[in-house]
């Protein structure tokens, strides 16, 4: 892998990782169109590579809402040394989000090497994209549909039922198949629970937070590995850009929620994912 | 409900011990390279901390999760 590479997939990894687009299905893709056949994604030094670019990601979203997430943990804290719930606004956001992270845990943990062996070529990774596009369209109509049926909106995360935060959390760990965002079924998840987009996209970023570093830190024994030292200056400069690349997307995402939809992202998944397809059945790329 | 709680947590806390030393290998990849599953160590003793405070607000007389 040339320098030049490992910043272009770290930057790809920190822009698809929070837009709706998936971010493991593009690090399989792009790599793939542009017949970039030295990078060899089973490698220790590759696999060293991606656990900096997730923590750098990780720690984008951590700076990004620092704030949220400091007076989530004082009251995650005071609640459990109390031993009772109480209906303190950032509390009731932090047990939500861990009940909605409890499921993507054990998911990930079962299921995370079979999918990652049966879906992780061009093919099936195109067809989960397209997939993922169609899944926000569908999102969008359903929640259109229950607010033309009297459905409520801008239900605040706080108010969200636990098992609307479990919901959540089993739709977010659909995100294990290679093409499918974990931010975007979060999201369409989070829409048919009532929140509005800016809502469903905050709960989605902040549901993301503990996952991408729960992953990172569980794979840091991936960085002493012997290979690992191959790769130290693209991974510290991947790692870099990947956090800048996460925070501009997140706090680009942010705004873009506050009055526009998915449906951008949906047109993008279904036109690229149908054309990757189309490549990869004719053997353009592989 | 807490005793639930207490057990669970204690059954995942000794599932984890069992990932540990390589004695289980449920939903774990194979080889000499995964013969000590961290990870699923990790997961375990994660619920089983969740179980303990779960037990924990189980324990309080006033609302409950």
């Amino acid at each position: 892998m040339t320098f030049a590479q490992a910043i272009a997939l770290a930057l790809l990894q920190g822009v698809s990782e929070l837009f709706p687009i998936s971010s493991l299905g593009h690090t399989i893709l792009i790599p793939a169109l542009l017949h970039w056949q030295n990078v060899n994604r089973s490698t220790a030094s590759f696999l060293a590579f991606v656990v900096v670019l997730h923590l750098g990601t990780a720690l984008a979203l951590i700076l990004f809402y620092r704030k949220e997430w400091s007076a989530i943990v004082r009251a995650l804290v005071a609640s459990i040394v109390r031993g009772r719930l109480s209906d303190d606004a950032q509390e009731r956001i932090g047990w939500r989000l861990v009940v909605a992270t409890v499921p993507v845990g054990i998911l990930g943990l079962i299921f995370e090497g079979p999918v990652r062996r049966l879906f992780g070529s061009p093919s099936p990774a195109a067809l989960f994209l397209l997939a993922n596009g169609l899944l926000m369209f569908a999102g969008e109509a359903l929640r259109r549909r229950q607010l033309r049926g009297g459905g409520k909106d801008g239900k605040p995360i706080e108010r969200l039922s636990y098992p609307a935060s479990l919901t959540i959390g089993v739709a977010q760990a659909c995100a294990l198949l290679p093409g499918i965002s974990r931010s975007g079924v979060s999201m369409v998840a989070g829409l048919l629970c009532d929140l509005d987009h800016e809502d469903a996209a905050r709960f989605s970023f902040l549901l993301a937070t503990p996952v991408i570093l729960a992953a990172a830190l569980l794979e840091i024994p991936k960085l002493f590995v012997p290979d690992a030292h191959l790769v130290l200056l693209e991974a510290i400069c991947g790692g870099i850009a990947a956090g800048l690349a996460a925070y501009l997307s997140v706090a680009f995402l942010t705004r873009y929620f506050r009055s526009n939809d998915l449906r951008p992202f949906g047109w993008y998944c279904v036109v690229v994912g149908a054309i990757c397809f189309v490549l990869a059945q004719r053997g353009a790329i592989s | 409900m807490r005793a639930i709680a207490i057990v669970l947590a204690v059954a995942f806390f000794l599932l984890g011990i069992l990932y540990g030393m390589g004695k289980v290998n449920f939903f774990t990849e194979s080889g000499p390279a995964h013969a000590h599953h961290i990870t699923h160590l990790v997961v375990c003793w994660v619920l089983a901390l969740l179980c303990l405070i779960w037990a924990r607000f189980q324990g309080s007389p006033a609302r409950t999760m």
